[in-house]
Formats: C-alpha cells, structure tokens, sequence
C-alpha cells in the first residue's frame, strides 16, 4: 500500500505538464505556418480565454509591407478575435502580427506567416524581421565555449587521463563538465530567445509576453532547440549526480548525449537550409564540430586542470594528448574543407562575398592555431619525452586555448552567416520554403 | 495535449506536498531514526533532481511565452543544483553545513522568479495573488536552510522548511487563473472573468 502510494504521488510529480497564466493561442485561421490554396476574406486567431483586443490587434502584411487588414472584432464571449483582409492573391505569401490583452492583464504577442498557393515561409522572415545581429554571434560563441568543457573536457578526461586521478583534478573536471552544461543550455535558450525577437520586433517587458511556438514547432533552429534544451537539461542532471555520487563512469552517457546532441547544431545553422546542402555536409559540419571541441577542450584541460594541479601526470598527459591531437587536427581539417567546398564552391568566392572572408580569417587563425600546437609537438614533446624539465607551458598552453576561443568565435559568426546563393532547380522552384 | 494550467499546477502540488510531508517527518521524529532505512535519506535530493529533470520538459512545452519558458528553466536548475548538493550531503561527499547555502539560493531564486513572472498587482486576480504569496513564501523560506548554515543544531530550521513546501502545495492547490481574489477583479482582465 505505502509503496503504491508513492508510486502514484511520483508519476505525478514526472507527468510534463505546462502552466499558462495568461491567454494563448490556440487556433488561427489561416493556421501558423500554413499553406491555403484560396485567399481568405478573415483572419481568425481562438485563444484559450477571452481576450481584451484592440482595433490594431491582428495586422496583415503583404510581402512588400502593405498593411491588408481591416478593423478588428471579437466574437465568442471575447475567446475570438477576427479582422476582415483584403487584396490577397494567390501565388504571395503574407505575415501576420498580433497582440492583445489577456484575462490577467498581460499584453502578449506573436508573428506567423501563411502563403496563398505557395508554402508559408519561416516565421524568422517575416515581414519587418531583422536579420542575425552581433547578439546572435554572441549567443552562439558562448554555446560554442561551453560546448568546448562539457565535449571536450569531459571527453578528455574520459579519453585520454588515465584513472584513477587526483581527486582535486577529478573535482575540477566536474565543476568545468557541470559548468559548461550550464551555460550550453541558457546559452541556448538566451540565442533563442534572441532569434525570435528579431522577428517579433518587440523587446523588454512586451518580448516577456511573446509567443515562441511558431518558431519552436516550425523551424528547424526551433526543434533542435527543444532538443539541444532538454538533452543538455539531461547532461547537467547527469553530471551533477555523478559529481554528488563520485561516480566518473557516470560522465560516459553525458559525454555521448553530449556529442550527439550537437548535431542539432548542424542541422540548425544557416547553410544547413541551402540549397545544395547534403547529408554528407551535414555530417562532416558535425564532425568538424565535434573534433573542434575535442581538440579545444583538451588543450583547455591541460592548460587549466593538468599543469596546475597535477604535475606527476603532466607529462603523461601531454604525451597522449599530443598523439590524439593530430587525429583530431586531420579529420577536423578534412571535415571542415568539405563543409567549405559545398558552401563555397567556387574559389573566388572565398575573397568576393563576406562569408568567403570571414571564413579566410578564420582559417587564419585556426593556422596560427595549428602552428603553436605543432611548436608544442615539435619541441616541447621531445623534451617532455626525454623527461626534461620544460617551462612556461602552460602559458604557452593558456595561449593556444586563447586562440582557439578567439577561432570559435569566428566559427559562430560563420554559423550564423549566409554563404553566397547556390543556383539550383530546387532553389528556383521553392524559394519560400527554407526554413533556417 | 498540454493539461491546463490548474491541472499543472496541482500535479505539482502533489510533488510539493509529498516533499513537504518527508522534510516534515524527518524533522519530527529526528535524522538519525528517519534514516535508519537508508532510501528515506534520499528521498529529498531523488525529488529535488526528478523535478528539476522534469521541469525542463516543462520549459520547453513553454514556448506560448517567453517569461515561462525562462522561469521553468530557472527552476529546473534551482531544484537540480539544490538536490545535487544535497545528494553529495548524503553521500558524505559535502561535510560543511554551509553548503545548506546552496538550497536557500535557489529558494530565493524561485521565489524571485515567481514575482518578476508577475507583473499584476497581489488583488488583480487569484492567480496574481497567488503568484505574490508563492513567490514571497519561497524568499522567505529561504531563510531555513540559511539559518541551517550557520546554526545547523536547532530543529526550527526543518520544521520550517518543510511547513513552508506544504503552504506553497496548498497555494497551488488553491489555484485558478482566472477566479477573482476576495471578491476583486480588475477591470483590464478579460470579459469571460467578469
């Protein structure tokens, strides 16, 4: 009986649930995101409770920003809210914006696009959106670091640290793991946030108020972030319990979630929606991704973990690392070259548009990288192998992993840059339908 | 199908209210004859992680606002940071009762979370009443497990925390968005309130 009893009491903590305090949509007509073949005469938006509008709570706009909607009306005890639109034609796609105030007094808003015998576009283009700003590239850098100690870090205590360890080095491989799950899963929901602002073009108390769905349910960069969210929620409680537990096996599934998860990344960035994007491109930015993060990570851990608080493993360490790396390094330049190449593939794109010169700089510093990780194979390995006492490595290893935080953020802006247009059939035949 | 918001809120208060009974038998009857079975000490930091865990299921079913979707993320790692380092108490991981500072932040985050989620005034509706006395419950229940810091022998501390989840259940039981609070509703509110 005690058992069932809480048995029952548990299944109904861990049933998801969502709590709203305030009106949301439910239903519009034409629905988010939808494809109609007839243009409609109404826009019809049902929310969950009634709903306080004004004559300005439901605006239609034509691609080339013309206002198309009439004076707004509520029907239904105030749960509907309509506005009669004119001048829709077939073959367009349109945007709506609304806002209203719900039964608790909250102004909430939201953006979704339809088309008339044409798919809807992604909510992020809009009319009136803004593209990717430096918050974006930002937002991103910092997944991009924080990816850097939950993959690398952690990978490379798993992959290449012998065991068992010091426990103050076991302690600070935690709390790097743990913190950078952390900042991975806001870093997330904060470059998500950002992206739907661009497009809702609200901001402060009103972007509080907004409606992300449409972003989340039909956009690639929202699914994955409903993913990339919850999977990182999962790798913070893992290696929480394995820190609380001492339980370093414990990291295994973390690290794996971790790696997989980051094809969410991939899928989610910008080129992945190109035309000439392919399953093998998709694969190799993971790759490259990954082997980025493996390669950044351990150099980080040796520079923050290894040499200050374990100098009997420092040579050991080093050695192994040192033959990983240039595992590392090989697939990550063969994966990164493939990216290039569909991305861009003539060659004098690289010095003509500015994802071409973007991309230059950042295989500038990924060179100035390379270069101090092959000065510290070239000569520090040698002397480390022959158990001379060798100084100012870590500086020298503090440095690398500077530049390979400065090479990430070139990567971030890359990922969320648009490479030059690719010509293609499928491109001319569907151009409303990419959805970054 | 997302349940509506009563329905959340009262499975929660199931969660809370379950918690709230353990934290409060542990209290009556002392640590050293509560743990005797030892599963019953884990019970508090089990709880603590399963929410959070399953907090971020919430957060991402939250993306109908952005103020949601933030604030089930703040709770989701307040409850994982405070049972992890509660978890490590048990395990004999943690010695010093200062880490018993790690549960009042995260109550006082919560609690902080749930006013700014709030932006009515406490009489608007039951809902904002709601949210001002949950919100205003969790900061000052911080002050248990602060007080537990620093003086960690006196019982006061467990009773009070665990009375203080038990009041915050019973608020979430009591909750309706809509309803009016003492007879009062704001004139903004929608009309199907009125």
């Amino acid at each position: 009986m005690t058992r069932a009893l809480l048995g029952t009491v548990l299944a109904a903590l861990l049933v998801p649930a969502s709590a709203a305090a305030h009106a949301t949509l439910k239903e519009a007509h034409p629905g988010e995101q939808s494809r109609i073949e007839a243009p409609p005469t109404e826009i019809t938006l049902r929310y969950d409770q009634s709903v306080t509008a004004t004559a300005d709570s439901i605006i239609v706009l034509g691609a080339d920003g013309r206002r198309l909607s009439g004076r707004v009306s509520q029907a239904a005890g105030g749960t509907v809210v309509r506005a009669p639109v004119h001048g829709l034609e077939r073959g367009e796609a349109y945007t709506v914006r609304w806002h209203e105030i719900s039964a608790d007094g909250h102004v909430t808003n939201g953006v979704f696009t339809f088309g008339v015998g044409v798919d809807a576009p992604s909510p992020t283009e809009a009319v009136g959106s803004s593209g990717q700003t430096w918050r974006d590239d930002v937002s991103r850098w910092v997944l991009f670091v924080a990816l850097a100690l939950v993959i690398g870090v952690v990978g490379i205590r798993l992959l290449i640290l012998p065991r068992p360890v010091d426990p103050r080095v076991e302690r600070r491989i935690h709390l790097l793991g743990t913190f950078g799950a952390v900042v991975a899963v806001n870093a997330g929901i904060i470059g998500f946030i950002i992206r739907c602002a661009n497009a809702l073009q609200v901001s402060g108390v009103d972007l509080l108020y907004s409606d992300l769905s449409p972003f989340a349910e039909s956009t690639r960069f929202g699914i994955a972030f409903l993913l990339t969210t919850l999977g990182y929620g999962a790798c913070m409680t893992i290696l929480a319990i394995a820190w609380a537990l001492d339980l370093p096996s414990l990291r295994w599934p973390a690290f794996l979630l971790a790696i997989a998860l980051a094809w969410g990344y991939s899928l989610s960035s910008h080129q992945a929606t190109e035309p000439n994007s392919s399953l093998l491109g998709e694969v190799a930015d993971w790759v490259h991704l990954v082997t980025a993060m493996l390669w950044a990570g351990g150099v980080i851990t040796l520079a923050v973990v290894v040499w200050p608080l374990a100098p009997d493993m420092r040579r050991a360490a080093f050695l192994r690392f040192s033959r990983v790396a240039i595992a590392l390094v090989g697939v990550l330049v063969v994966a990164g070259t493939v990216v290039a190449i569909e991305r861009l593939p003539e060659l004098d794109d690289l010095w003509t548009t500015s994802y071409g010169k973007i991309l230059l700089v950042k295989i500038g510093l990924v060179l100035v990288a390379l270069s101090w990780g092959g000065m510290h194979h070239m000569i520090v390995r040698p002397r480390l192998e022959r158990g001379d006492r060798v100084h100012g490595v870590r500086w020298s290893l503090l440095a690398e992993s500077s530049v390979a935080i400065v090479v990430l953020l070139a990567a971030a802006i890359l990922v969320n840059g648009a490479p030059p247009p690719v010509e293609t059939p499928a491109a001319n035949a569907t151009p409303a339908a990419a959805s970054p | 199908m997302l349940p509506r918001a009563e329905i959340a809120h009262w499975l929660f208060a199931a969660g809370f209210l379950f918690f709230g009974l353990v934290v409060l038998a542990e209290a009556i009857v002392g640590p050293a004859v509560f743990r005797q079975r030892r599963w019953r000490a884990y019970l508090w930091p089990s709880l603590a992680l399963a929410a959070g865990f399953w907090l971020w299921f919430i957060a991402i079913f939250s993306t109908f606002s952005t103020l949601h979707l933030v604030a089930h993320s703040v709770w989701a790692q307040a409850a994982t940071a405070a049972g992890a380092v509660q978890l490590a108490v048990i395990r004999g991981r943690l010695h010093s009762s200062y880490w018993s500072l790690v549960t009042a932040g995260a109550l006082f985050v919560s609690g902080a979370s749930f006013l700014v989620h709030e932006q009515n005034g406490w009489l608007f509706a039951r809902s904002a009443f709601l949210h001002h006395l949950i919100g205003w419950t969790l900061v000052i229940s911080s002050l248990f497990p602060l007080g537990a810091a620093f003086l960690p022998r006196r019982a006061i501390w467990a009773y009070g925390f665990a009375i203080a989840w038990i009041a915050v259940a019973v608020m979430l039981f009591a909750d309706r968005d809509i309803a009016p609070i003492f007879g009062h509703l704001s004139d903004l509110a929608g009309g199907g309130s009125r």
